[in-house]
């Protein structure tokens, strides 16, 4: 496909978004490696003495539990990851069909329950909000989820509802009309896939967000139950500073700072491959 | 004579916001005969695209106000039609190319699966089928590669090819009617004259009478046989072409005449 084309050499020479793209990369097979039980096992065993320095035994230390740091750190991504895909995936797919409804049938009755229902959720505080669905939800480790596909949708909504009332307008939704093509098929089949760039965008958006949100939450204590996170790493290590004892502390961060720069770059990245306006200069 | 396989009558398009606004087009009567090519002339904004669009009914009704004692199809009244029976005469019965290629085809799609859908849609063919119908189709509009085509997107294409692309989809399925809504305007001189005879022929060989839209005396005296003038909503002239050569009746034709030798000289 000659604009797929286009687009890789458009992000192939931008510098930054390639390295953000091999740091992403990178992540991805370590939380590959999770998955497939390869790496990051030994998360949970307090074997070793509290506050080890790093050395052959615990590459990053261990915690105050004796709790190997570098393992916990590897094991995060792994939970970063799938909280960042589930999240993204899911609120991207939501958006673009509520935006995508809202957009077609604009200034009727389902646009504005769309936009309502989008207005009402975006004036709740989002961490009450969370606090309200981890409570309705409790025990559940997906209420995290759910809260946020419930919050996160909107952005993406807005935007797609925008660009499917321009699509809509375009010549070609009416030449689909003239061979006698049925609305929902050319929504389906000629307005979405127009609206492609934008969900690639907004997607690649949502899972920083998801991610820096989960770690958030867990921090909190509304967030990931069983297993680790960077979030939980963090909140244990709010009693191991005050020791002086700064293992935890800077793995978690260092591992998200990295992840989410490179992530950020690789959007940054798409989002100019994409832009028709950058592309003609 | 041969029978009308499309008749208009009284067709009128008002904006449905504003009721007391002129009409895009007033009382609009004519009829389409078989096989015939008639054009429809007028300069910019006489109403000629808004009375295509409401034939094929693509107006949409929170926009436009259509009214028409009768827009017959074949013995089909299609101001009765439900949005399902209407879809399915679209396309395989009457059909229509418009002026901008570039814009009318959908760019994220090869021009091959475009054509593909209009196979599928209303002769049920499947992959295998509708591909090959479409690469047929392709070499009949005069593609020389139609499988480089049938591959490609439409901003890969030139403007005539684009619209060749169109020709295509519009008659693929060989319908009783076709509305070219100014063909050729977007394109330049020779691509025009190259475009507009394979549309011609092809509209023959089809048997499919063809409404031509155009505000070009040229294309008309060359292409038509008959043809229509319109000028502020309203069909103020319908005569054979050569009468209205020599002899126009209406002063918007005497004008448009006039503009068409001015533009020669």
């Amino acid at each position: 496909m000659g604009s797929d084309l286009r687009l890789w050499g458009q992000l192939r020479a931008d510098k930054a978004g390639m390295a953000g793209l091999l740091v992403v990369a990178a992540y991805f097979l370590l939380a590959v490696g999770v998955w497939a039980g390869m790496l990051g096992q030994d998360w949970s065993s307090a074997g070793g003495d509290r506050w080890a320095s790093p050395g052959a035994e615990a590459w990053f230390g261990t915690n105050l539990l004796g709790q190997d740091i570098f393992q916990r750190s590897i094991y995060s991504v792994r939970t970063a990851f799938e909280i960042g895909l589930v999240v993204s995936v899911l609120s991207t797919l939501l958006g673009a069909i509520l935006g995508a409804v809202a957009g077609w049938y604009g200034k009727t009755w389902v646009d504005g329950s769309v936009l309502w229902l989008a207005g009402v959720l975006d004036s709740i505080p989002f961490y009450l909000f969370v606090a309200a669905v981890a409570f309705a939800l409790q025990g559940k480790p997906w209420a995290m989820h759910v809260a946020m596909v419930a919050t996160f949708w909107t952005g993406t909504g807005r935007l797609v509802r925008a660009e499917v009332m321009k699509i809509k307008s375009r010549e070609f939704i009416l030449s689909a009309r003239a061979i006698g093509l049925p609305d929902l098929v050319i929504l389906a089949r000629h307005v979405l896939p127009n609206t492609g760039h934008i969900l690639l965008i907004q997607a690649s958006i949502v899972f920083v967000a998801a991610i820096k949100t989960e770690v958030i939450l867990s921090f909190l204590g509304l967030g990931v139950q069983d297993g680790v996170s960077w979030g939980l790493m963090l909140a244990e290590s709010t009693q191991e500073v005050l020791a002086g004892h700064f293992n935890n502390f800077i793995a978690a961060s260092a591992m998200l700072f990295v992840l989410l720069m490179g992530f950020n770059q690789l959007s940054d990245a798409l989002q100019d491959a994409f832009d028709p306006r950058e592309a003609a200069l | 004579m041969n029978p009308a396989v499309l008749t208009v009558r009284n067709l009128s398009v008002q904006t449905a916001s504003g009721p007391g606004q002129r009409p895009a087009a007033d009382h609009v009567s004519f009829e389409l005969r078989q096989g015939e090519v008639l054009a429809l002339v007028g300069e910019s904004g006489c109403g000629k695209t808004k009375t295509a669009e409401a034939i094929m009914g693509l107006l949409s009704p929170d926009r436009w106000k259509v009214t028409a004692d009768e827009i017959r199809l074949e013995g089909t009244e299609l101001t009765r039609l439900t949005p399902r029976e209407a879809g399915r005469i679209r396309g395989s019965e009457i059909s229509m190319v418009f002026q901008e290629p570039l814009t009318a085809l959908d760019p994220v799609f090869t021009c091959g699966y475009q054509l593909c859908s209009v196979f599928r849609r209303h002769r049920g063919m499947g992959r295998r089928e509708s591909r090959e119908s479409s690469l047929a189709m392709f070499g009949r509009v005069g593609f020389s590669d139609p499988e480089r085509t049938f591959n490609s997107y439409p901003h890969q294409l030139s403007g005539g090819m684009r619209q060749r692309v169109m020709i295509a989809m519009a008659m693929a399925c060989r319908p009783a009617v076709l509305i070219a809504d100014e063909p050729t305007t977007a394109l330049d001189v020779t691509t025009q004259a190259q475009v507009l005879a394979q549309l011609v022929e092809l509209g023959r060989a089809y048997g499919t009478a063809i409404l031509l839209i155009t505000h070009d005396l040229g294309v008309v005296a060359q292409y038509a046989n008959r043809a229509l003038v319109m000028s502020g909503g309203k069909i103020v002239e319908n005569a054979r072409v050569d009468e209205l050569f020599d002899r126009p009746r209406h002063p918007a034709t005497v004008t448009l005449l006039s503009h068409a030798a001015g533009a020669v000289n």
